[in-house]
């Protein structure tokens, strides 16, 4: 039995405002982040990410005192990434108040602090955000500093590294589907999903709820996270937070339940 | 304490006067208001003349009108209106100042699905818009929220001309709104720059701004009409609330401009707390003269507290960073907008100009009467 | 009222005065003896592994100062998530003694079926088995946020006040006496996790 599908509203930090980008460039300003995550919170999300897209590639730490302001704001689970080098920033991060923590870039600079986390905290309290891209093979493969630069790693085979060292959760970004309202790539998505154990988080392309359903009724994926779709009213068109209905879906999910049972 | 004998304004209400049976020139202006652009089957007609216009010109074109959306009574009323009722294909326009409740951006969310409108917005940069929130708490004046006001009226014509649009249709009714006094809640932008560049601490680079060339080259160059509906039909505030719940399970938000935090915290804290004025009077007064609320009634709604948002207080004073120094902005001296460089003057120098502007639906009748004359009503 | 948060190194104790601060309730987070033994309310958090907890409780002379305020002076106490935890007898995650206020054990999760992941994480609902306390008007559709590997096992039923599915049912909240326990995190919880903490405010 699964738990009930999660919905999952995922914002961009760049410096003290929020963005969003397509395929990881252009980033165009979309509001202020206390104010939106206050919204989010009104709107009762069931948890939200927050990711920081140009601390690593700046080389500085979080804006703890931002994150304060923001944490106040909500009673869900938050997940903060962005900039995570060393286990004093993540204890902060922690005592803030955010639930989880999101490594990318430094899963490929500094393995030995995915390690660091769990056995500290607990691999529930740690994601590892896998980004990829093709190459001009069609192969995925991985890159990291907010899609800058290519690492190169198999995606299957470091979530599978992820996993080993103790990764709660994996969320998977598909850079060349972020911001373009094309839709999630469900066949790679399930098929890295049913070779790991540990939860995905499908990330990147979602366009309308039909997507959302699809993703949950035809694979096990536990989790998706919403760009485009929680901050604009439609494709095309101005800013405008908003919650997808989760009537149909988790209808569906219970039927699931039901047949299953 | 003097009031007036048929509404509640009373005799602290900026440039009243009562006439022999204590009648006050606000009452009067709202009759001459009800003469000139009357309801019913009237204002049917003058409507439908107004829109066969608007659909005219906007032939081949993606919209044919812009029309601004707040998540409030009036605009969502009005969107419905145009849209449904006379066939029009407008464009909603949100100034979104990031001060939102999640009611407002809900509400907008609701009646435009169900609607099938296009929504464009314009978001103002948080950093920006707080400082210029900031200089105005520092300057000391009542109109908290006037950047607000000119940020939508400048979105409005920058959205209508980016899509080649020549009318921008506003919620605006005399009949439940009143013509608020203008010491109430002036605004221009020659008042906003001044208060900015005197007490702000960034650079105001991107804030949609109106200085007065731009809005005479909309007006005279672009020729962009402003249309007020509601002051042609006998709108009803309480009976258009419950149509939108039950059309489009619109929400009520406790109160006029309460759907924005910030516009909620200039009504119903520091309005009454530090300038003694509650906003509430105008609806009220209005509904009044309207013959939609008994006058007994209005008063006793006056003396219950204004609605507001729990820990509103505490989450401004964080956000702006002025924890440490709200009591000392709120003990400051009053001020008002005369103690601050602003256009006032100029609009009265160009009230012939304005007149002809008015006639031609250039600038709403309102703005006419407050802000180009001397006596400011 | 004095509510307590005792503060012992691991949990969520600035996101519980959050949440109890929006519901118009000043809160302590402390280690301080006194304060504990006069607080009206204990509140227990916890996040992380059982042994450390039950080890940092130990040194900072807190075990002594819970049983003496929970067992001699009956302070309401709520225990919430790994704090739900330490009220049992012992722990399959850890060697060291529990707190063994209400008559129960901690078990690990442990499922042979693929599908079902572990830790328990994310959005689950809730049957409740006593409405008379801290899930006094709890809407039927009422869902708590969960992130956990072991749970909790009553020795008797009449202890079980919750009782959550994921695969098996387990006791998602426990009571006895002065005593609450709720493996959930409410103040994670939205609104469904304030009317748990209002409730516990006001027994």
């Amino acid at each position: 039995m699964q738990l009930r599908p999660r919905i999952i509203p995922t914002l961009l930090l760049s410096k003290n405002t929020l963005v969003k980008t397509i395929n990881f460039k252009d980033p165009s300003y979309i509001g202020d982040p206390i104010n939106t995550l206050r919204i989010f919170n009104e709107l009762e999300a069931d948890e939200l990410i927050l990711l920081d897209i140009r601390a690593s590639i700046e080389g500085r730490v979080p804006n703890f005192d931002l994150l304060d302001k923001i944490s106040k704001e909500c009673f869900m689970p938050l997940a903060y990434g962005g900039g995570l080098k060393n286990i004093e920033e993540v204890r902060k991060i922690f005592k803030i108040g955010f639930e989880k923590i999101i490594i990318n870039s430094s899963s490929y600079t500094n393995p030995s602090l995915i390690k660091q986390i769990a056995e500290e905290f607990g691999s529930q309290s740690l994601i590892i955000a896998i980004d990829y891209k093709k190459d001009f093979l069609r192969r995925n493969k991985t890159y990291y500093l907010s899609g800058t630069e290519k690492i190169g790693q198999d995606v299957l085979d470091w979530c599978l590294e992820m996993e080993s060292l103790g990764a709660g959760e994996i969320m998977l970004t598909c850079i060349d589907a972020e911001g373009t309202w094309n839709g999630l790539p469900l066949d790679f998505i399930s098929e890295i999903d049913n070779k790991i154990n540990i939860p995905l988080i499908a990330h990147g392309g979602t366009a309308k709820a039909e997507d959302i359903e699809d993703l949950f009724s035809n694979s096990k994926v536990s989790a998706v996270a919403l760009g485009n779709m929680v901050i604009y009213q439609k494709e095309g068109m101005g800013v405008l937070v908003n919650m997808p209905n989760r009537e149909k879906i988790d209808k569906d999910y219970l039927k699931r339940l039901d047949s299953s049972a | 304490m003097i009031y007036c004998n048929n509404c509640i304004f009373n005799e602290t209400t900026p440039a009243i006067s009562f006439d022999e049976e204590g009648v006050c020139n606000y009452c009067h202006l709202y009759e001459e208001l009800c003469l000139k652009h009357p309801a019913g089957k009237e204002g049917e007609e003058i409507l439908n003349n107004i829109f066969s216009e608007i659909k005219r010109k906007g032939k081949g074109k993606k919209y044919d009108c812009v029309v601004g959306v707040s998540g409030g009574t009036d605009s969502s009323y009005l969107v419905y209106l145009i849209k449904e009722k006379y066939g029009l294909r407008p464009l909603a326009v949100h100034y979104d100042n990031t001060w939102n409740n999640s009611i407002s951006t809900e509400n907008i969310r609701k009646v435009l699905t169900k609607l099938d409108v296009d929504l464009a917005t314009h978001v103002v940069d948080n950093e920006e818009v707080d400082d210029i929130f900031r200089s105005f708490l520092k300057a000391s004046v009542q109109e908290l929220d006037s950047s607000t006001d000119i940020g939508l009226a400048a979105v409005l014509y920058m959205f209508a001309e980016k899509y080649k649009v020549q009318y921008v249709i506003e919620g605006h009714s005399f009949r439940t709104e009143g013509v608020a006094p203008l010491r109430f809640s002036y605004t221009d932008g020659k008042y906003i720059e001044s208060v900015q560049k005197k007490f702000g601490t960034k650079k105001i680079k991107t804030f949609p701004n109106m200085k007065l060339h731009q809005f005479l080259r909309w007006t005279l160059f672009r020729r962009i009409r402003k249309i007020r509906p509601l002051w042609y039909i006998d709108f009803n505030k309480k009976a258009a609330q419950e149509f939108l719940q039950n059309e489009f399970d619109w929400k009520y938000y406790g109160g006029h401009h309460l759907e924005n935090r910030m516009s909620a915290f200039n009504m119903s804290y520091l309005g009454p707390k530090k300038y003694g004025i509650d906003g509430r009077v105008n609806a009220f007064a209005a509904a009044v003269r309207n013959g939609d609320l008994d006058r007994d009634e209005a008063l006793k709604l006056m003396n219950q507290e204004p609605h507001l948002e729990e820990g509103l207080v505490e989450y401004l004073r964080k956000r702006l960073g002025i924890d440490n120094e709200f009591d000392d902005l709120m003990n400051l001296p009053n001020k008002t907008y005369e103690d601050y460089k602003t256009y006032k003057k100029t609009f009265e120098r160009l009230r012939p100009l304005f007149w002809v502007l008015y006639k031609f639906n250039l600038v709403p009748e309102s703005f006419y009467i407050k802000y180009t004359s001397k006596s400011e009503i | 009222m004095n509510i307590a948060i005792i503060d012992y190194g691991m949990g969520n104790l600035g996101s519980i005065k959050n949440m109890l601060s929006y519901l118009g309730k000043e809160s302590e987070i402390t280690r301080n003896k006194d304060f504990i033994l006069s607080a009206d309310k204990i509140i227990l958090p916890g996040v992380g592994s059982f042994d450390a907890a039950m080890t940092n409780l130990i040194n900072l002379d807190l075990k002594s100062v819970l049983e003496e305020a929970v067992r001699h002076k009956k302070i309401h106490t709520l225990g919430i998530c790994l704090g739900m935890q330490l009220l049992t007898r012992s722990s399959e995650e850890g060697n060291m003694d529990g707190l063994g206020f209400i008559p129960s054990t901690t078990r690990k999760f442990n499922f042979d079926q693929p599908d079902i992941k572990v830790p328990h994480m994310g959005w689950n609902y809730v049957d409740v088995k006593n409405t008379s306390n801290i899930a006094r008007d709890l809407p039927d559709d009422s869902r708590f946020y969960f992130v956990h590997s072991y749970y909790v096992e009553v020795d008797s039923q009449e202890n079980s006040l919750f009782k959550t599915n994921y695969s098996i049912n387990f006791d998602s909240g426990i009571y006895k006496e002065n005593i609450y326990g709720v493996q959930f995190h409410p103040e994670k919880s939205h609104k469904f996790g304030m009317k748990i903490l209002s409730n516990f405010i006001n027994i």
